[in-house]
C-alpha cells in the first residue's frame, strides 16, 4: 500500500504527520477550558504563591472564576506588548515592573490599552491612602494606569557578626562621608595575597542600579516637571564622581561580585565569605537573602542608608511592581475589586508581608502587627517596622515615554566616564563627566523631538 | 544471431493526482506568507512612518532612515556587529575546519562520539548559553577567571562583561563554544565526500599536507565553504539572543554600548522604546547590509574560483 502512494513513503509519512498534528491541534482547541471570568498574570513566584489563597476566597465570595498565571517579568512584558500591538487576546489583569509603563502609555490616550484608573482612585479616596511617591511611577501624562503594589525602600543589609568584630558602630554611619571613612579602614587584603578580600559595600560596577538609587536619594530625576530630560547637572556629576571613586579609586571601598543580576550566586558567595560587608537591600531583596543564603541567619542585620548630608534622606528606592487592568476587559468592576482585595485588604497585606518582606504601599496598613514581628534572620530586628518608617521619605520617580532611553544613556555616560577615570584619574574628571552627560542628554532630546514632532503632526 | 526485441518496458504509472505537490507545498507557502511575506511588506511600509503607540502613525518619508544615518548608536552597533562577523569568519570557521580535518582522520565510533560532543553545545538555546557564560565569566568566583589565575596568576578580578574592551571578546568566545561544532559538521560531511584518490595522487607527486589541503581538499569542498561563510555572516549580523542573555543587566548593550548589536538596537528602538517605524527602518538597513555583504562574498568566491 505504501509503495502505491504516488510520491513514495516519505511524502506519505509527512502527510500522515500533518493530518495527525492538525487533528491533535483541533482536539486541543476544542477541549480548552472555558476562559475564566478574570485572567490575572503575575510576574513573581512569591506573588503567585501568596495570591493563591485570597483568590480562592475572592472567587467564593463573588461566585466568579479567576485564573492566576505566572510568567517571567521580561516575557510577560514582551507578550503583553506584542498582543496589544497585534490586537490579540490579553489577560484582564497583569503585573508590570517599574518603567514598563513608558511603553504601554505611549501615544494618544485613546490608544492606550490600559484602563485609566485616575478617577476611580480619586473617587474611592485610595490615592490619598497610598504613598504618593509610588503613584508617580504608574502615572503618565497626568493619568494613573496601575495600582502600585509596593514602596521598596532601600536599607543596607550587613554581616552583623563581622561588622561588630571590626568595631564598626553602625549607628554612627549616618552620612556617606562617615561610611566611606569607615570603609577605608576595613577594606583590606586580609590574607596578604595581593588581592583585596574585604570590601565595605556592594555597588554595581556599571553604575546601573547603584547610580539610579543614589541619584534618587539625592533628589535627581531623569526628567523635570515638564517632562524634559534633566540629568545633565552638577549633582549628577558629583554622584558619578563619588561612585567612581568608591568603586575604582585608589582608596576604593566597593566591589560588585555579581556578574549578571541583582541576587545571583556570586553575591551570596561574597556575603558568605565576608567579601562585602554591606549590601544594598530593598525590602524585596531582604527576602531573597533569607531564601538564598539561609546559613547567614542571625548573622545579618539592617540599617538605613547613610544620608548625603547630616539629617538628609536615609533611604532610596529600587524596583517596583504595579497591577494594570486591560481596557478590553469585560469585567472592569470585578478586576478593580480583585486588585483592591489583593493589594489593599489589611488581612491580605499582613499575610503577604510575612511571606515576602514587602512593605505595603497603603499607609493605613503600616499599623499591622505583622510589621513589628522580630525577624530572626536579621538578628531579631523588626524589619517591617524599619522599612515602613523609611517608606514616607522614598523619592518619587517621574515617568515619560523616554524613561528607558534616558536611563540607558545615563549608564552609557557613566561607563564612558569610567573609561576616562581609568585613563586620566581625577584630572579633568568633572568636565569629562559633564561632557558625557551632555552628549547623552542630547541623544535623548533627539528622540524626544521625534515624539514631539509626531504629537504636533496629529 | 537474430536480435530479439526486448519486451516493452512497462510505463511508469503517471501520478493520478496533480494537486499533490501543491498540497505538500501548501503549509510552507501559508506559513511563509503569514510569518514572512506579510511582515516583510508591513515593515517596509512602517519604515516610512513615525509611530506613537500601537495605533497612531504619520507618514514621514525617509526621515527614519535619515535619523539612523546620523545616529551614533547605529554606527556603534554596526561596528560591533561587523567586528563579530569578522571574528566569526576568521576564528570560528578555521577552528571548525581544523576540528573537521582532525575528526576526518579518526575512524569508527570515536568519530561519532566527538562529533556529538562538539555539536552538542548547539543543541542548547542561546539564552541558556548566555546565562551559563555570564556565571563562568563572573569576577573572582567564575571558572574562567579562576583558571586564568591558576595558570597565569592573572585575571581573577577581570570584568569580562563589565569592561568595554573585553565585552566583545567575551561574546566571541561564547559564540565559539556554540557554533564551532555546528559548522564542523558541515565541513566534516563535505570532507567525507572528497575523492581520496586525488589526495593520494597529490601525495605521491610529493605534495605536503598543507599543499594537499590547499590545492586538492579545499577546492573540492569550496561550495560548502562558501555556503558556511555566507550563513555565518548572515547569522552574525542577526546576533541578538546571546548578548541579550550575557549582558542581561544592561539589556544586551554592555558598558558604553560595547556589546550593542544591530538587532539588539532594533529591539530597543521597536520594543523597548516603542518606536516601531524607526525599528522597521533599521530592520531594512540590516537586510540591505546582509544582502550587500552576501553579494560581495559570492563575487569574491567566484573570482577565487576562476
Amino acid at each position: 500500500m505504501l509503495d502505491r502512494f504516488p510520491y513514495g513513503k516519505a511524502p506519505l509519512c509527512l502527510l500522515v504527520i500533518a493530518i495527525v498534528a492538525s487533528a491533535l491541534r483541533v482536539l486541543a482547541v476544542s477541549n480548552r477550558p472555558k476562559r475564566a471570568d478574570l485572567v490575572f498574570v503575575t510576574l513573581s513566584a512569591y506573588h503567585y504563591e501568596a495570591y493563591q489563597k485570597p483568590i480562592r476566597e475572592f472567587e467564593r465570595s463573588r461566585g466568579i472564576s479567576v485564573r492566576l498565571q505566572f510568567a517571567n517579568a521580561t516575557s510577560l512584558q514582551s507578550r503583553l506588548q506584542n498582543a496589544m500591538l497585534a490586537g490579540t487576546e490579553i489577560p484582564d489583569m497583569a503585573e508590570l515592573v517599574e518603567n514598563s509603563l513608558s511603553f504601554f502609555a505611549r501615544g494618544p490616550r485613546k490608544d492606550i490599552g490600559l484602563l485609566d484608573l485616575t478617577d476611580r482612585l480619586h473617587e474611592s479616596g485610595l490615592d490619598k491612602r497610598l504613598v504618593s511617591s509610588r503613584l508617580s511611577l504608574w502615572t503618565s501624562g497626568g493619568r494613573t494606569y496601575a495600582f502600585p503594589h509596593d514602596v521598596h525602600p532601600v536599607m543596607l543589609a550587613y554581616r552583623r557578626d563581622l561588622v561588630e568584630q571590626l568595631g564598626i558602630d553602625v549607628t554612627q554611619l549616618d552620612t556617606w562621608a562617615k561610611f566611606v571613612d569607615a570603609g577605608r579602614r576595613v577594606t583590606r587584603d586580609v590574607d596578604g595575597d595581593g588581592t583585596i578580600d574585604r570590601y565595605m559595600i556592594d555597588l554595581s560596577y556599571d553604575g546601573s542600579w547603584s547610580l539610579d538609587a543614589l541619584l534618587l536619594q539625592r533628589g535627581v530625576q531623569l526628567f523635570d516637571d515638564a517632562g524634559k530630560v534633566a540629568f545633565d547637572n552638577e549633582v549628577t556629576v558629583d554622584v558619578i564622581r563619588w561612585l567612581l571613586r568608591q568603586s575604582f579609586g585608589p582608596e576604593k571601598i566597593a566591589y560588585d561580585p555579581d556578574a549578571s543580576g541583582s541576587s545571583g550566586q556570586s553575591l551570596m558567595k561574597a556575603m558568605t565569605d565576608g567579601l562585602v560587608l554591606f549590601v544594598w537591600t530593598p525590602d524585596w531583596r531582604s527576602r531573597v537573602f533569607q531564601d538564598d543564603a539561609p546559613h547567614l541567619a542571625g548573622k545579618m542585620a539592617l540599617m538605613p542608608l547613610p544620608a548625603w548630608e547630616p539629617g538628609g534622606r536615609r533611604t532610596s528606592v529600587w524596583g517596583g511592581t504595579g497591577l494594570v487592568i486591560a481596557k478590553k476587559t469585560k469585567h472592569p468592576d470585578w478586576a478593580w475589586d480583585l486588585a483592591n482585595f489583593l493589594y489593599y485588604d489589611p488581612k491580605e497585606i499582613g499575610a503577604r508581608f510575612a511571606r515576602t518582606n514587602i512593605v505595603p504601599v497603603l499607609e493605613d496598613a503600616w499599623v499591622l502587627p505583622e510589621l513589628d514581628v522580630p525577624n530572626p534572620y536579621y538578628s531579631n530586628q523588626p524589619i517591617g517596622r524599619m522599612y515602613a518608617d523609611l517608606a514616607p521619605s522614598t523619592p518619587p520617580r517621574r515617568l515619560t515615554p523616554l524613561s528607558f532611553v534616558a536611563e540607558q544613556k545615563l549608564y552609557e555616560a557613566y561607563a564612558r566616564s569610567l573609561e576616562y577615570y581609568r585613563r586620566s584619574g581625577e584630572d579633568g574628571l568633572a568636565g569629562a563627566i559633564r561632557g558625557e552627560l551632555a552628549r547623552a542628554q542630547e541623544y535623548v532630546n533627539l528622540r524626544a523631538e521625534r515624539v514631539a514632532a509626531l504629537a504636533g503632526a496629529q | 544471431m537474430p536480435l530479439e526485441r526486448s519486451p516493452p518496458k512497462p510505463a511508469r504509472p503517471k501520478p493520478p493526482v496533480e494537486w499533490a505537490p501543491y498540497l505538500f507545498l501548501a503549509p510552507y507557502i501559508v506559513l511563509s506568507a503569514a510569518f514572512f511575506v506579510v511582515p516583510f511588506f508591513s515593515a517596509a511600509v512602517l519604515a516610512f512612518y513615525e509611530t506613537n503607540g500601537p495605533r497612531t502613525r504619520v507618514f514621514v518619508g525617509f526621515a527614519n532612515f535619515r535619523f539612523l544615518l546620523h545616529d551614533p548608536m547605529f554606527y556603534t552597533a554596526l561596528a560591533n556587529t561587523t567586528a563579530f562577523a569578522c571574528a566569526s569568519v576568521l576564528l570560528q570557521l578555521p577552528l571548525s575546519m581544523g576540528l573537521a580535518l582532525l575528526l576526518n582522520t579518526t575512524e569508527g565510533r570515536l568519530k561519532g562520539f566527538f562529533r556529538l560532543i562538539l555539536f552538542s553545545p548547539n543543541l542548547v538555546g542561546q539564552i541558556f548559553v548566555g546565562i551559563l557564560f555570564s556565571v563562568l565569566f563572573a569576577p573572582r568566583y567564575g571558572l574562567i577567571n579562576r583558571t586564568f589565575q591558576a595558570l597565569f596568576h592573572w585575571g581573577l578580578e577581570e570584568r569580562w562583561l563589565g569592561n568595554p574592551r573585553l565585552v566583545m571578546p567575551a561574546i566571541i568566545v561564547t559564540s565559539l563554544w556554540v557554533w564551532v561544532g555546528f559548522n564542523m559538521v558541515y565541513f566534516l560531511a563535505a570532507l567525507q565526500g572528497v575523492d581520496k584518490t586525488l589526495e593520494e595522487a597529490a601525495r605521491i607527486d610529493g605534495a605536503n599536507v598543507w599543499q594537499v589541503f590547499w590545492h586538492v581538499t579545499l577546492p573540492s569542498i569550496r561550495h560548502v565553504v562558501v555556503f558556511v561563510v555566507i550563513t555565518t555572516i548572515i547569522g552574525s549580523y542577526q546576533l541578538f539572543e546571546l548578548p541579550l542573555a550575557l549582558l542581561n543587566s544592561s539589556s544586551g548593550r554592555g558598558p558604553a554600548n560595547s556589546g550593542l548589536t544591530l538587532i539588539t538596537y532594533l529591539n530597543e528602538l521597536a520594543f523597548e522604546s516603542g518606536d516601531l517605524g524607526l525599528g522597521s527602518a533599521l530592520g531594512w538597513m540590516v537586510a540591505i547590509i546582509i544582502f550587500a555583504v552576501s553579494i560581495v562574498q559570492i563575487r569574491i568566491s567566484r573570482v577565487l574560483e576562476d
